[in-house]
């Protein structure tokens, strides 16, 4: 297992090298001016000349390169173009808050997923089981920005139950900002709630037909106890995997609702980044959202080799 | 909702003029219905003496009176209620560093005008004291004086003085800026600690909107401050705001500033959150997560100005759009066939169509009737006549109609416009198709492809924002060569008007001088202007006192909890 685990890092130090190599490429091909980008078209050239020694934007390729790769080794990402404050004092607080929010809608959406995807598995091809796949269908098409719309403007406006914009006072208490984050973490619960609960069914559904299965039920095994120790344990590693993709996809791809609920998290500090060539930004906001991936997937394929045996002894070959 | 459009007349002090007596402003704050003895004791609070005192700016005066739209500038009253608490302002988000000369987008005025202050801040129909109390140019209007007002302080306990305005404006020109091409190196002088003095590259009777609140890129900055030098980084102003703290991706928080020349703020602190999305800023406002929300607009703004909370605020703008015709070669050189496009919309019908209403019909010329010196004589609003038009376009050789493409932009409600002009000209026996552009390629494609502008489409749509005085559009757009003149428009005529407009010292005078570039322009029809529409913001009835521009500015100065 520990092998498995420093074959898996090291192979992901090459992932992160890559990556960093490739946004760099990227952002060397763009063909407009971090400088005058970040200070705007009315900056005296002076101004805009200073800023490019200031940053080194003047030096040449392999020296920015190196320095960028030197800097990720010494964790001394540099200095924001657009802030001018260090790289990490301006991605911490929005990665911070992504993940409460990401936080926030796994715990709503696991749990009911994961029994949904059972119930309906269990009443397969019934009523309720046409029911849930039909209303996971139906809510994981429906983009989560347009969900976030409507949930703010029915429970936010309308209704007032919670807050329609998650624009947290400082000081907040914590059990106090779920009524912040409830809305825009709903919206992202109710479609991962569609490809978790379709997930769970699928994999139980195999689960159940096989024939470990059977020969454990006609060994006289009780049905939760089948259920427990044979079904749900094989039919989770799907729906774990899909999860770990997806909590790297809650850390950087949630711009949508991010915006409609003006929510400062770290998928629009990257956007931003992007809009405004803060290169140093937009490259460590690019690595940390690959780490996370990584990280999620290997905790996902170690929880799925806890739970299965099987999957242990292959990772120990 | 509630529409406060009633309008303070005559309260705005000519920009020409700069002064006003304690008399006078009493009399017209009467007639605007403002509590005189609030009126009264705020110009004491100016320290202003009798008879030949100067107004301090009206926004921060009076006594919960109604709003009034301007130009420009929203004038709102002094709250009367509680004080203290904080304001929720829900802003663009800055687009780049708060640095007050370079600044360029609605967010960041937003923010760096909390701070800093101009000359000139916006008052009534135009603009009055804020920095400056009195103005006054020669006879030609190539030589401005400012008197600046006395007392005043920086965040950071040092006088203001001339020396300031000074240094502020010799780095807005070593920038490349020169205030709108007035004023080279070396024009502006001080005579003594509080006056300065500057001369000017020709006459300019407009030198005091661009050195307002209007043209923010003259905020005036400590005279030690260097180029590049931004509001978070040196917080330190002379306006009624001290910067807190500023997050880039979140928001900015200001605190009362005690020594401010207007008095101390009924409020304690503003707090400005940062949007990205039209969308969920509307949103915020709606549900109460911001007390005021900057600007919105018509479409998609439904919610905002159905909700009984929320006082509604127009703000008179010369935003506007030109359909121009090229007027050097092509279907448009004949001013028949110009006319009768012209005649051929129903400016009624689109206004209504594109802003249920919320826009004023326009007539074919940039003195529009928000700027004081508008002439309404000048010239009979053009109506749809689509005999007439049909008539003019057979005295120009097509009596069978004529085929053209109408290249517009896509942004905002052009597209939308292009249609309505598409079908509305059909029935004159033009024959449009259409071409929409993002703003990406347009401009440097369809508009102008080379400054002096050359290579235009012979028939387009561009957008112009908001401008104070109506310089901009004149020069840029219809004066021969212009940069952006994308009609290829010449009149001498014009051009001897425009110099006569600018050189006008007296209001009198200036009236008479865009009575004449009204009618040039409306008889020649170098661009067709359909409408121009207003800006619209809103705040929460909890708070009273509140005042926009059309640039953005959010003005919470005089505001009070209701």
């Amino acid at each position: 297992m520990t092998k498995y685990i420093v074959k898996r890092v090291l192979l992901s130090l090459v992932t992160l090298w890559l990556l960093v190599t490739i946004v760099f490429l990227m952002s060397w091909a763009l063909p407009s001016d971090p400088a005058r980008a970040i200070l705007g078209p009315f900056a005296d050239e002076k101004l805009v000349e200073d800023f490019r020694e200031t940053f080194g934007l003047n030096d040449g390729f392999l020296e920015q390169y190196f320095r960028l790769l030197k800097g990720l080794v010494t964790f001394d990402f540099g200095l924001s173009y657009g802030t001018k404050k260090p790289v990490w004092d301006v991605l911490a607080p929005t990665l911070w808050r992504t993940a409460k929010l990401a936080t926030l809608a796994m715990i709503i959406t696991t749990p009911i997923s994961i029994f949904a995807g059972l119930v309906a598995a269990k009443f397969r091809d019934r009523r309720l089981d046409r029911g849930i796949v039909l209303t996971g269908l139906a809510t994981s098409s429906i983009p989560e920005f347009v969900t976030g719309t409507l949930l703010a403007v029915v429970f936010g406006v309308k209704l007032g139950w919670f807050k329609a914009v998650a624009i947290i006072p400082e000081g907040t208490p914590p059990l106090e900002q779920l009524n912040y984050l409830f809305l825009p973490a709903m919206a992202l619960a109710i479609v991962y709630f569609g490809y978790i609960a379709r997930m769970m069914r699928a994999g139980t559904i195999q689960a159940m037909d096989s024939d470990y299965t059977r020969t454990a039920a006609m060994k006289g095994l009780s049905s939760s106890q089948v259920m427990r120790k044979h079904v749900l344990r094989n039919a989770l590693a799907p729906t774990i995997t899909v999860m770990s993709v997806q909590i790297g996809y809650l850390v950087s791809g949630i711009v949508g609702v991010e915006v409609v609920f003006n929510y400062p998290g770290f998928s629009q500090a990257l956007l931003i980044a992007v809009k405004q060539k803060d290169l140093p930004v937009l490259q460590v906001a690019v690595i940390i959202s690959a780490l996370v991936y990584m990280v999620a997937t290997l905790t996902a394929d170690l929880i799925i080799a806890w739970l299965n045996p099987r999957i242990r002894l292959e990772m120990g070959n | 909702m509630e529409h406060m459009d009633t309008e303070g007349e005559g309260l705005a002090v000519s920009p020409l003029q700069g002064s006003l007596s304690r008399r006078t402003l009493v009399k017209r704050a009467a007639v605007a219905g403002l509590a005189v003895p609030m009126v009264g004791s705020f110009i004491a609070s100016c320290g202003s003496d009798d008879e030949t005192s100067t107004t301090g700016g009206s926004e921060t005066t009076a006594a919960g009176g109604s709003e009034t739209t301007a130009a420009g500038g929203s004038e709102t009253t002094a709250g009367s209620g509680a004080t203290g608490g904080t304001i929720k302002v829900g802003t663009f988000k800055p687009a780049g560093p708060l640095d007050p000369i370079a600044q360029a987008d609605l967010g960041t005025y937003n923010v760096v005008s909390q701070c800093f202050e101009c000359l000139l801040g916006p008052e009534g129909d135009g603009v009055g004291p804020a920095l400056a109390t009195e103005w006054t140019a020669n006879e030609d209007s190539t030589e401005w004086t400012f008197k600046l007002r006395e007392g005043v302080k920086w965040h950071d306990g040092s006088d203001f003085t001339a020396d300031d305005v000074v240094a502020t404006f010799e780095r807005i020109v070593a920038v490349g800026d020169s205030i709108g091409g007035s004023i080279s190196a070396g024009a502006t002088t001080a005579v003594d600690p509080l006056t300065v003095k500057v001369v000017m590259n020709g006459p300019n009777a407009s030198f005091p909107y661009l050195v307002s609140l209007f043209n923010p890129q003259t905020a005036i900055t400590p005279a030690a401050y260097e180029a590049g030098t931004t509001l978070d980084g040196s917080p330190n102003g002379t306006g009624p705001w001290k910067l807190e703290s500023y997050d880039p991706n979140s928001g900015a928080k200001f605190v009362r500033n005690d020594a401010w020349w207007g008095g101390a703020t009924p409020l304690d602190a503003v707090e400005m959150i940062f949007f990205t999305d039209q969308a969920s800023e509307n949103t915020a406002q709606s549900s109460g997560a911001t007390d005021v929300i900057q600007s919105f607009a018509v479409v998609g703004g439904d919610a905002l100005l159905a909700d009984a909370n929320q006082n509604i605020v127009d703000v008179q703008a010369a935003t506007h759009r030109e359909v121009w015709f090229g007027c050097d070669e092509g279907n448009f050189t004949d001013v028949k066939v110009r006319q009768a496009m012209a005649l051929s919309i129903n400016r009624d019908e689109i206004v209504e169509t594109l802003f249920s209403g919320k826009a004023s019909v326009a007539n074919d010329h940039v003195i529009f009737d928000l700027y004081p010196f508008h002439d309404p004589d000048a010239v009979e609003q053009r109506a749809q006549d689509i005999e007439a038009a049909k008539a003019l376009l057979a005295e120009a050789g097509f009596a069978d109609g004529l085929s053209t493409t109408l290249n517009a932009v896509d942004l905002g409600e052009v597209p939308q416009l292009a249609e309505l002009i598409q079908s509305m000209a059909k029935e004159a026996g033009f024959d449009i198709t259409l071409n929409v552009e993002s703003t990406d390629t347009f401009y440097g494609t369809q508009w102008c492809v080379t400054y002096p502008c050359a290579g235009s489409a012979e028939f387009g749509i561009v957008d112009y924002g908001h401008r104070p005085v109506p310089d901009v559009y004149l020069l840029k757009a219809f004066k021969g060569g212009g940069d952006w003149n994308s009609s290829q428009y010449a009149s001498a005529d014009l051009d001897a008007a425009i110099v006569e407009y600018q050189s006008s010292a007296e209001e009198d005078a200036r009236k008479v001088a865009s009575g004449k570039i009204q009618t040039i322009m409306w008889n020649d029809v170098p661009a067709m202007i359909p409408y121009r529409y207003n800006g619209l913001a809103a705040y929460s009835k909890a708070f009273t006192g509140v005042q926009f521009t059309a640039l953005g500015h959010t003005i919470v100065s005089a505001a009070s909890q209701a």
